[in-house]
């Protein structure tokens, strides 16, 4: 019982500590990526140092390094964030202009439960899955909370006293409502190919070979599926080019009243929000943690090769495998949002509506046709 | 009544003029609205003919001819644009420019020097002058007051016929010949009259240079206001000069306001000239002044806002009226106050029922026997001519006595006048000694109260010269620090008396004066102009 | 000859007539794959260049267009306005004449010139105190066109103004003749003034740098 309650303990502690860390790299990448994307240098000058007893010279060095590298600066942002004046304005109500973010933050984090980071380890005869809740329709629960999470959004527009803001909060409201179709539906097909709702069964599916050399995954299956969930999915992180609720430069968002951490737990939610995505699409279309024609045992490649590899190297490629994938993907969105300029309105509405989800209805029903016929004629 | 000049008619640029006999061509263009362009002719001196500037086409004639010295005839026809004129202006123009330095950027004339404007009207030619520009004293004090730079001059000799017909004191002449020919003192001497001031107003170009206004400001900065000099009681019509950029430019003359003072043409009271006493004596204007109301009733002094200073007078005249002991108020006047004050101070006292208000002058000076008066009051004759009796001296003594408990002095030092121990005297004699003025000076330090006021170029109003001409001055600033018109304080006044006193400018005070006082009835703003009107003997 | 209305017209038809774009254009995928693709493609040259040029390698390819400002400077053109300078006679006095031509020419109304007497009469002129106040200054060149005597010049090829109060911007007549020798947070001496021979005594600093050198 107490080993249970461990075990669930560590792999929630490695899960929230992997998203975290991922969410708080992304300000890094962020800076970065987009100063080697439009041929600049980016952040390369926040450094500190520490004085002898704290090891001096070499760890100097060290951090002037990574200084060098702009990666001090996530630290920075996190002191001035944690040090600044915490506003709460006069026409707004206290205590739901402060629970809007920590609702935003919490629900973009609780999504990571249902997502299996690897396959099931066995340790000392007792199984181990790699997954913090093995819920036997964990896609409906991922759903169920990206839908929940416009609530600290809209919450946090309506709260803080300001007409401006609370426009930015309907702006997101509808956005979220128009793509949470397209983003739902365009799952069914998968479903409907994988024949479950378990993450966990989804992942392990995906394994399997198709004629016999072709890794089956939701991508093949579903190509036209995955770029509208990931269209859709991108929408819901709320980043450009569907950063219209918030619209920093320019149009007033939702977040406008907020400063200080309030004001970065929305950041972070934008982050981990990225992360999810990035390890759903990675887990539905992308094969989770698997890796081509690696078998429990070790590789059985197409032409007979079998390579075999011990059960621990097994697990730790498996993790390696999802931790690779969503970090690509996590590089591909942030690509994404410093190369497309922001949709006006009418043009995400149109999308959302008009494209999106006829085209995940379409879907549905290529998908269903193919596979009852396939049935009929193995 | 002398006979009638003849008449006689003349053509100038195809307009026919009439003019009487014995008047220069020059003149007739003037007349004619075609001007000519002049260095050394000087309406006010005689005519020397010598810059050649001023050439003309008389048709007739076959050289181009001086417009200045010859006389205009009946039926002459002259053209003062033809091509022939104008280049022999700039030919003109050319040699009188031989030997200038074009030293424009240090000169202080730069900017209301002839030679600039008539280079940009009759110039604008390509140099040909190759040769050694001849060197010349430059930068030499002749006096107090004047710089010369005698390789700027021309030699027009204007400053020479001044020292020899108005001032009659000769100190200056031209030296040398032909190329070294150049301006000077005579030997021994220096340029030191009165009069001075005037060779600077004169000198068409750069040569002679006011040493006061040297290198305090340029000219383009001024701003020019027409007023009357208030340093004795001829009332020379003058312009002020001052800084008009003084918001932006505060470092300019240490942010004094007024740069120098520059006489007026007026042909009944100073014609050109100015008297360097005058001239000089504006430093008043920014220097010592009192910029705020102080108490000294108990002890120290102590700056206070206008409303308690008023207050405090309006108090103790309420307590005086209300016991009946108004006849225990005196009320000195000042000769420096404009009409319009004068009439206000005394409708104020009048109907308040302060009997004693008389007038005082300040000491007499120096005088001479051309522009120069003893009296240094500038408007003492408006002062009589309203019936305010002159002297403050009776007031004095009733107070050393005890018999006065208010005082209100205005402007004067009366410590000039009658030594410092009388006035102490009287001061201590009193319950409340009221100073309004400009300046700080003894009499000043002595009052309980001290409201600062403006000086004639901070006010609008009339002045009344020796002669009994009411001439008009205009505000060239804005009051200083916190000080503000007589009139305006003594209204207020009136307000906290309950005396019906309610004038919204100068003009509608003077308006009342002319209806109400015998001696100004039927005069006017618009009357008196820019040049005065004689007050009815 | 069309009215505005006319013309008015016109340009919504041209609106109208904006081209319309075929299936393949209006589906965008290739569209965002070809900017993505652009854009991806900078990244990993930049990433790889930066990797090499840790390394020492093809350090002739830049990897970057930004220019690390205080660190390096940009190559300016000798004729950029930059900050003030005051030119010197020989024995070191100002050339300037304080005949107020810049002071009146310039449209901030930032130079403060009070005129003072030369020894030499043939100089006559010369100016006691001479201050511009950059925080005012709009760098229009006025000054330097207006003058007579090359004695301004925009040429120190300073052009970071940086202070902490409005009076560390000002320029007195000792940093104008001797650009660079006050420190930006010490305070100016406003409208100090100084005698011909004070300005032979001052510590003379050699002409500004060549343009682009820095400083």
């Amino acid at each position: 019982m107490w080993e249970e309650l461990l075990i669930k303990l560590a792999v929630s502690g490695a899960v929230l500590g992997g998203v975290l860390n991922l969410a708080g790299m992304q300000t890094w990448l962020e800076r970065k990526q987009s100063a080697l994307m439009q041929d600049r240098i980016g952040a390369n000058r926040a450094y500190f140092t520490v004085p002898w007893w704290l090891g001096g010279g070499p760890v100097n060095w060290v951090l002037r390094k990574l200084g060098g590298l702009g990666i001090l600066n996530a630290l920075a942002d996190v002191i001035k964030l944690l040090t600044k004046e915490d506003i709460i304005p006069a026409k707004g109500n206290r205590f739901l202009h402060t629970l809007a973010p920590f609702l935003s933050v919490f629900f973009a984090l609780l999504a990571f439960a249902a997502i299996p980071i690897g396959p099931p380890l066995i340790l000392g005869g007792r199984q181990i899955p790699l997954q913090v809740a093995d819920i036997n329709a964990g896609l409906l629960f991922i759903l169920a909370l990206a839908s929940i999470g416009v609530y600290g959004v809209i919450l946090a527009g309506l709260t803080s006293g300001n007409n401006l803001s609370t426009l930015g909060g309907l702006r997101a409201a509808s956005q979220m409502l128009a793509y949470e179709i397209a983003l739902g539906v365009s799952l069914i097909g998968l479903v409907v190919c994988y024949g479950t709702l378990d993450m966990g069964l989804l992942v392990e599916r995906q394994g399997e070979l198709l004629w016999g050399w072709l890794p089956r995954w939701g991508v093949l299956l579903q190509p036209v599926g995955c770029i509208v969930f990931m269209t859709a999915a991108l929408a819901e992180t709320k980043r450009v080019p569907f950063d219209l609720p918030e619209g920093e430069p320019e149009i007033i968002g939702y977040f406008t009243e907020y400063s200080g951490m309030k004001f970065g737990l929305f950041f972070l939610t934008d982050f981990v929000e990225v992360v999810l995505v990035a390890a759903l699409t990675t887990a539905l279309f992308f094969g989770g943690w698997q890796v081509p024609y690696l078998q429990p045992g070790g590789f059985v490649f197409p032409w007979g090769a079998v390579v075999p590899v011990p059960h621990l190297a097994y697990v730790g490629l498996g993790l390696l495998s999802f931790t690779v994938k969503v970090v690509a993907f996590i590089w591909f969105f942030m690509l994404i949002r410093w190369t497309l300029p922001r949709f006006r309105y009418d043009q995400l509405m149109h999308l959302g509506w008009k494209i999106l989800f006829p085209l995940s209805l379409l879907n549905i029903a290529v998908t269903s046709v193919v596979i009852v016929v396939g049935s009929a004629h193995p | 009544m002398a006979e009638t000049p003849k008449q006689i008619t003349l053509t100038i640029d195809g307009k026919t003029v009439t003019v009487p006999d014995g008047t220069t061509v020059l003149q007739a263009c003037e007349k004619a609205n075609s001007p000519v362009p002049f260095y050394c002719y000087h309406p006010g001196l005689s005519i020397a003919g010598n810059c050649r500037i001023c050439l003309v086409e008389i048709v007739g004639t076959p050289k181009l001819q001086i417009a200045c010295y010859t006389p205009a005839a009946n039926g002459m026809v002259v053209n003062t644009t033809s091509d022939k004129t104008l280049s022999g202006r700039r030919d003109v123009l050319e040699f009188l420019l031989i030997n200038h330095p074009l030293d424009c950027p240090v000169c202080d004339q730069a900017g209301e020097c002839w030679l600039q404007d008539y280079y940009m009207q009759h110039g604008l030619y390509d140099p040909k002058f190759n040769e050694t520009k001849q060197k010349k004293p430059k930068a030499v004090p002749i006096g107090p007051t004047v710089m010369l730079d005698a390789e700027r001059c021309i030699l027009c000799s204007r400053c020479v016929r001044f020292t020899d017909e108005i001032s009659k004191t000769g100190e200056l002449g031209i030296f040398n010949r032909g190329d070294h020919a150049e301006v000077g003192v005579q030997p021994g001497k220096e340029l030191n009259n009165n009069y001075s001031g005037n060779v600077v107003d004169i000198c068409p170009v750069g040569a002679l240079t006011d040493r006061d206004f040297r290198f305090k400001c340029r000219v383009w900065y001024l701003g020019a206001t027409n007023s009357v000099c208030t340093g004795c009681s001829r009332g020379c019509n003058i312009q002020i000069h001052y800084n008009r950029e003084r918001q932006w430019r505060p470092h300019i003359a240490n942010g004094e306001r007024v740069m120098r003072l520059k006489p007026r043409y007026n042909p009944d009271v100073n014609k050109w000239w100015m008297c360097d006493e005058g001239r000089y004596g504006y430093k008043f204007i920014d220097e010592n002044r009192l910029t705020q109301v102080q108490l000294r009733h108990q002890g120290a002094p102590k700056t206070a806002t206008w409303d308690e200073g008023v207050d405090l007078i309006g108090a103790t005249l309420k307590r005086l009226r209300d016991a009946k002991q108004l006849d225990q108020v005196g009320v000195v006047l000042s000769s420096h106050l404009t009409n319009e004050d004068l009439f206000v101070a005394k409708r104020l006292f009048a109907e308040l029922g302060v009997r004693q208000v008389v007038f005082q002058r300040p000491k007499n000076g120096a005088s001479d026997n051309f522009l120069l008066q003893a009296d240094k009051s500038p408007n003492a004759k408006g002062a009589q001519a309203l019936g305010i009796a002159e002297s403050a001296e009776g007031l004095l003594e009733k107070a050393a006595k005890g018999q006065l408990k208010v005082l209100w002095v205005f402007t004067q030092d009366l410590s000039t006048i009658f030594g410092e121990a009388k006035i102490r005297e009287a001061a201590k004699g009193l319950e409340l000694l009221v100073f309004q003025g400009t300046n700080d000076h003894l009499t000043a330090q002595l009052a309980h109260v001290v409201l600062p006021s403006a000086v004639c170029a901070e006010k609008d109003g009339t002045l009344t010269n020796v002669d009994g001409r009411v001439q008009r001055i205009h505000a060239a600033l804005g009051p200083w620090a916190q000080s503000r018109g007589d009139w305006e304080i003594m209204q207020d006044m009136a307000a906290r008396l309950g005396v019906a006193l309610s004038y919204p400018d100068a003009p509608a005070i003077f308006a009342d004066l002319a209806a109400r006082e015998p001696a100004f009835n039927g005069l006017s703003y618009q009357l008196i102009g820019d040049q005065g009107v004689l007050l009815k003997a | 000859m069309s009215t505005l209305g006319e013309q008015l017209l016109h340009r919504i038809r041209d609106a109208h007539k904006r081209r319309t774009l075929t299936w393949w254009e209006r589906i965008y995928l290739p569209a965002i794959a070809q900017g993505l693709w652009i854009t991806s493609m900078h990244f990993w040259r930049n990433l790889f260049l930066h990797i090499a040029h840790r390394l020492g390698l093809f350090r002739d390819q830049p990897a970057s267009v930004t220019i690390q400002y205080p660190d390096q400077r940009r190559i300016t053109s000798p004729r950029l306005r930059t900050r003030h300078r005051l030119t010197k006679r020989e024995d070191g006095t100002p050339r300037c004449v304080a005949c107020m031509m810049c002071e009146t020419v310039c449209p901030a109304r930032c130079i403060y010139i009070v005129a003072g007497e030369h020894p030499d009469p043939n100089v006559e002129k010369v100016p006691k105190s001479f201050d511009i106040d950059l925080g005012k200054c709009v760098y229009c060149g006025y000054c330097v066109e207006a003058c007579p005597e090359d004695a301004i010049r925009m040429d120190t090829q300073r052009h970071d103004i940086a202070a902490y109060s409005r009076d560390g911007m000002w320029l007195d007549i000792k940093e104008l003749l001797n650009p660079g020798t006050r420190q930006f947070n010490e305070p100016p001496e406003k409208f100090v003034q100084l005698t011909p021979s004070e300005f032979r005594q001052l510590p003379q600093t050699p002409p500004p740098p060549p343009p682009g050198t820095g400083r």
